[in-house]
């Protein structure tokens, strides 16, 4: 965002109405606009135009969205968000174990994809950054250190693997199964009761009110999301 | 349908005569005997009783043999009794005395009225017999009709009238029903195979609407009897009468054909009823589909007309509305086209629903958390009412589909904040008790009325909501769809002071392993 060249957005979807509606809003918004119809041009103009971020439709004539994913996800690290009429959190949970870093659901509103948008150009910008905080909460990747409203906080190594894996994805939902290989090396069904309970011990040190989590937010059905609070 | 009758109609149709054991024997045999005994107790009394004396013993005798062992043996019972007696008591003894004419008078006498007596107790017994077959054959018939009765569809009839055949008949049958213009073997005695040859009788007998009976030596005869009625032709009733059945032929004939009408019409019925069932089911669907019709279409409509109406203000009169007239009727549209996508979302659910393609996946599932999501889901609805939340301790993790369950507690919310007046607050429950976890929201609103408690789940039921805040009528079908699938219920009741309670119980069990990471 320092450099003077605006930052490039590549919308991959076939409908002619939203394809007008989201070039409007983009532009509007400075944002240079790249749209394509088909997965086959979506993986040429992820190459040519360089894009910083990517808008990409499932529902694409010549391909699965999932499996244009994968194939964009071998060689391309810009934010990929999935924007879909499939409403099933099994197709959230496909498009995100796919490597997609957001998923929303049509129809939306423009400030939520906006907000969606800043949330995984913030991610870019700030993956680099040594201390994390969101809110209250800070947690420092060098130290290990983690506190809550200034206070620190005592975790266990597998409370911390998970609250890092969380920050380090910060602003994206983490599902299940990653959550479960990553601090568990397992997916098992028994793993899904522990990591409940672990989610559970979690908001009781860093959460205010773990009733009604700020901070560690379930996606029902999905996955766990450490919510980006300014 | 047939156990507690078999027995007395089994003994009835055996048509066994009086005197079974006596019966069993040869009658020249029996005829004998009595002969003998009564010639043992001439040869006791003979120093007491004058020889014409004798003679009555020897009529008793005559007499017993009529009304036991039928004409003939009677005849020589008769006949053997004169000749011992002139031979053994008549002086001289040991000689046949052909000289008194008394004594052949009154052997002729005994002759012709053994010949009366059995002749007699022979046409008493058959009349006796007939009625005993009439009554035999009546109470199967009644066996049978009174097993129609009970059936209530098609597989009953057939298993009844099988079992009644062999029951009553002591054979074994098999049914044949025509299927998509074919004859199929529909069902057949459990011993009883039908081979090509009476497949093909079977045929036969159904395409020309004829009765077919087939002998053969050391199986029996196969019969084929058309099943028809007035308006109908369902199929063929075939029967294997073996030798080991206990009717005459004549009678099994008479039987099998009363059999056959009676499973025509019993199969007739059943299709009568089958049809008018479905045509009641048909005509409640399409009743259904009416109101749906007609409800979609309302639902669809009103948001579109708003959202056109507006979009189409804007673009003609854009330049003459002032500012914030012109952002309310956009704030206007984009409520509409909410409302608009929510209810394309419910009805997209209850279709999942109800063609069953809802695949659960039930994962434990922290109360709490799952209390939390429902909660920031209804924030923006819920303004500044309060929630009381209460959940008990060490609530263990239930077993649930988290983002259904979520749907659950969120609509339930979002109807009881709809009805509640303003400032009241809403309340949750949640409590595990012997195996089940019930889950209240409860809100201090109007209530509903008793005889509605139920309706309220009925698909586009809808209560009128004040403010006009007005529903798809299909959320709490949705829930009830969710909880129902969770093996659980849902029901509304009243509270005590004014308020409805909406209660979900599921059914769960704690058998994971109880492993918790550290």
């Amino acid at each position: 965002m320092v450099d003077t060249q605006p930052i490039k957005i590549l919308a991959v979807d076939d409908e002619k109405a939203i394809q007008r509606f989201l070039r409007t809003i983009l532009e509007s918004e400075g944002f240079a606009v790249q749209i394509v119809d088909s997965a086959a041009a979506a993986q040429v103009e992820a190459a040519l135009f360089k894009p910083d971020l990517l808008l990409l439709d499932l529902g694409l004539p010549d391909m699965d969205g999932i499996d244009l994913l994968r194939l964009l996800r071998e060689w391309l690290t810009v934010p990929i968000i999935v924007l879909s009429v499939r409403e099933r959190e099994d197709d959230k949970v496909l498009a995100l174990d796919a490597g997609a870093d957001d998923y929303l659901t049509k129809p939306f509103g423009i400030a939520e994809l906006l907000a969606r948008i800043r949330v995984a150009l913030r991610r870019r910008v700030q993956a680099v950054e040594p201390v994390f905080t969101t809110g209250e909460l800070a947690v420092d990747i060098a130290t290990r250190n983690v506190t809550s409203s200034g206070a620190e906080v005592t975790l266990t190594p597998t409370e911390y693997e998970l609250l890092r894996l969380l920050v380090l994805h910060a602003g994206k939902v983490v599902t299940h199964n990653m959550i479960l290989s990553q601090v568990w090396g397992e997916a098992g069904s028994s793993q899904q009761q522990v990591l409940r309970v672990t989610i559970s011990n979690l908001r009781y040190k860093i959460e205010p009110n773990p009733a009604r989590p700020r901070y560690l937010v379930t996606e029902p059905g999905v996955g766990y999301k450490l919510r980006l609070v300014d | 349908m047939m156990t507690d009758s078999t027995g007395p109609e089994r003994q009835v149709l055996r048509l066994l005569p009086i005197g079974e054991q006596l019966a069993s024997l040869p009658g020249y045999v029996v005829g004998i005997l009595f002969i003998l005994a009564a010639t043992v107790l001439c040869e006791l009394l003979q120093p007491f009783l004058y020889p014409l004396n004798q003679l009555m013993i020897y009529l008793i005798v005559v007499v017993l043999a009529a009304l036991n062992i039928g004409l003939k043996p009677t005849v020589m019972v008769v006949l053997l009794s004169a000749f011992l007696h002139n031979y053994l008591y008549m002086p001289p003894r040991f000689s046949v005395d052909l000289q008194h004419k008394e004594y052949l008078a009154i052997s002729a006498g005994l002759l012709v009225a053994g010949c009366v007596i059995s002749v007699l107790v022979a046409s008493a017994r058959n009349r006796a017999e007939a009625l005993l077959v009439r009554e035999s054959e009546t109470s199967s018939l009644y066996g049978l009709s009174r097993d129609f009765v009970a059936a209530t569809d098609r597989s009953a009839v057939i298993s009844a009238v099988i079992a009644n055949i062999e029951t009553t008949l002591n054979s074994q049958a098999a049914l044949f029903l025509e299927q998509d213009g074919r004859l199929e073997l529909t069902e057949t005695s459990s011993i009883f195979t039908p081979d090509k040859e009476q497949e093909q009788d079977a045929a036969w007998s159904f395409t020309n609407s004829r009765t077919l009976e087939h002998y053969r030596p050391f199986i029996g005869t196969f019969c084929c009897l058309p099943l028809q009625t007035a308006t109908q032709k369902p199929g063929v009733l075939a029967v294997l009468l073996t030798s080991r059945s206990d009717c005459s032929p004549k009678q099994a004939w008479r039987l099998l054909k009363a059999f056959a009408s009676q499973t025509a019409l019993a199969l007739e019925r059943v299709e009568l009823v089958r049809q008018a069932e479905l045509a009641q089911t048909l005509r409640s669907r399409q009743r259904l589909e009416r109101a749906l019709l007609n409800s979609v279409s309302h639902d669809l409509r009103t948001p579109l007309s708003t959202i056109t109406g507006v979009l189409s203000s804007i673009l003609e009169e854009g330049e003459r509305l002032s500012p914030s007239a012109h952002r309310e009727l956009l704030e206007n549209a984009r409520d509409e086209a909410d409302r608009l996508n929510r209810f394309v979302s419910k009805l997209l659910d209850m279709t999942r629903i109800e063609s069953g393609a809802m695949n659960l996946r039930q994962e434990p599932c922290d109360l709490q958390d799952l209390i939390g999501c429902s909660l920031e889901r209804v924030e923006r609805q819920l303004l500044d009412r309060e929630v009381l939340v209460t959940i008990p301790p060490d609530l263990p993790l239930v077993p649930l589909d988290m983002v259904l369950m979520l749907q659950v507690l969120v609509n339930l919310l979002d109807n009881a904040n709809k009805y509640a007046p303003q400032g009241t607050p809403l309340e949750i429950t949640a409590s595990i008790d012997s195996g089940y976890l019930q889950l209240v929201v409860s809100d201090h609103g109007p209530g509903v009325p008793e005889g509605e408690l139920e309706k309220i789940f009925e698909k586009f039921y809808r209560v009128p909501v004040p403010e006009g805040a007005e529903g798809t009528g299909l959320g709490l079908s949705i829930c009830r769809g969710i909880v129902e699938a969770h093996g659980g219920r849902l029901r509304a009741e009243n509270r005590v002071d004014s308020g409805l309670s909406v209660i979900l119980c599921i059914p769960f069990s704690l058998n994971y392993p109880d492993e918790v990471a550290a």
